[in-house]
């Protein structure tokens, strides 16, 4: 979550589907129309980054003197420039392919960065819900990640018998990298931590 | 740091092997190393020119070992006796068929809690199993064996455990360090994203309130925090 995390900055580049409250001129450009107005209702998709700012920054007082302290106090008119709308990763298809299957899902095309996504996403509305399914997400997708993890094998004897089990270490590779294929970022770090620890450890007891 | 973020986060299995082998064992030597007093003698330094002195730990039981009398020594220092045949290891009471046959016994009554073996029974079992095979009363393929199994049905349990997982804590009773350590980095960062998702759905509303709070009802605003103050 640090200030060079490569995944968050990318997790901050989703689209958003936003839809604008105002008459923006000059920003036509944005739909392919430079130098025109963005009117009123325009429905742009925009990334995270550029829209959480758009979207809880006051415009109306946005003339004034940055950081006022009684923004609290003009609540009542407090419009922003845009609304976000929910984006694809998490509109009703996907939060019910989620519910129904969540072990065989594709998180990895749905977003590679889901969880970072999802987290910020949680933060910006309080969707206790979503971060309920998100969690239970994680934790049945960990135990099957868990599960691929521990069961690699090594080859402590790299010359000897190379020949005679290829065909048998092709197919489990493959599953595994099929397996990882469907992983989101996150989930492929740990897969990687984690395979390295049971294999750190089954190495150290072929060896002693 | 410049070490890798895998032995900056967790250990190696080597570092733990250095760890268990700081612990106490039972041997028997097979030399004296006891000397007795001669009050007639007259030069003194006779009596200590061939005593050992160990500068990062006691060495009074190096020193007053007696044949074929069992003494408590580190296992670094057992092992060493041992390459040279100096020495016996007593293997510990868990580790023999029978113990280990209740402990597998015990997993497989209890599936939801952990048969309490010592903290460094893979890596010490593992350690004795190659260092001092003859010192077994039980065939040493039935000890490795009966390992192995409790090791696979642990590990099944554990696997079991994990969608137990919440963001909050984990309880790992019994588990020995060898096994935390394998499981740390999974654990760890799945616990960790947890959080994140769960602070993230009650974080930010627990600032708003404060900041709506302050200077508005002060009272209201300490409750809070003591209450805060309570749950941390």
């Amino acid at each position: 979550m640090g200030y060079y995390d490569l995944d968050d900055i990318l997790a901050d580049s989703a689209e958003i589907p936003c839809k604008f409250l105002h008459d923006i001129p000059g920003l036509g450009y944005l739909e392919n129309n430079p130098g025109g107005t963005i009117h009123v209702n325009t429905q742009l998709k925009l990334p995270l980054w550029l829209a959480r700012v758009l979207a809880i920054i006051d415009a109306s007082s946005a003339s004034d003197d940055v950081g006022n302290a009684d923004i609290f106090n003009t609540e009542q008119q407090f419009t922003p420039f845009l609304n976000m709308l929910t984006p694809e990763t998490f509109t009703n298809k996907v939060i019910n392919a989620i519910k129904t299957d969540p072990i065989s899902l594709d998180l990895h095309s749905i977003n590679p960065y889901f969880y970072a996504l999802a987290i910020k996403w949680i933060e910006l509305f309080s969707d206790k819900d979503l971060a309920e399914i998100v969690s239970d997400l994680l934790l049945q997708r960990s135990q099957v990640i868990n599960a691929h993890a521990n069961s690699t094998t090594i080859s402590y004897n790299n010359n000897s018998n190379s020949t005679s089990s290829t065909g048998n270490n092709n197919t489990t590779n493959n599953n595994h990298a099929l397996f990882t294929l469907t992983l989101d970022e996150f989930e492929k770090k740990i897969y990687k931590e984690a395979n390295d620890s049971y294999k750190d450890i089954k190495k150290w007891i072929y060896q002693y | 740091m410049s070490l890798p973020k895998k032995l900056q986060d967790t250990f190696s299995p080597k570092e733990l092997q250095f760890m268990v082998e700081n612990e106490p064992i039972k041997i028997f030597p097979r030399f004296t190393t006891r000397q007795r007093i001669n009050k007639h003698s007259d030069d003194i330094l006779d009596l200590y020119s061939n005593r050992w002195k160990m500068i990062t730990m006691p060495d009074t039981a190096l020193n007053n070992m007696v044949a074929m009398q069992s003494t408590t020594v580190t296992l670094w220092i057992a092992l060493l006796l041992k390459q040279q045949n100096k020495c016996n290891i007593i293997a510990p009471e868990w580790l023999t068929c029978k113990a280990l046959d209740r402990a597998i016994q015990f997993e497989q009554n209890n599936t939801r809690r952990f048969s309490p073996l010592p903290w460094d029974w893979l890596i010490l079992s593992e350690i004795l199993f190659k260092k001092a095979p003859d010192d077994f009363h039980d065939p040493i393929h039935e000890l490795r064996s009966r390992i192995q199994d409790l090791r696979e049905i642990r590990q099944l349990k554990v696997a079991k455990g994990i969608k137990y997982m919440n963001e909050s804590h984990l309880q790992l009773d019994n588990l020995s360090i060898l096994e935390i350590n394998e499981l740390r980095p999974f654990i760890s960062g799945i616990m960790d994203k947890l959080k994140e998702i769960h602070l993230a759905a009650v974080g930010p509303e627990i600032e708003g309130d404060k900041e709506e709070n302050d200077g508005e009802e002060i009272f209201n605003g300490t409750l809070r925090n003591d209450s805060s103050r309570q749950s941390l």
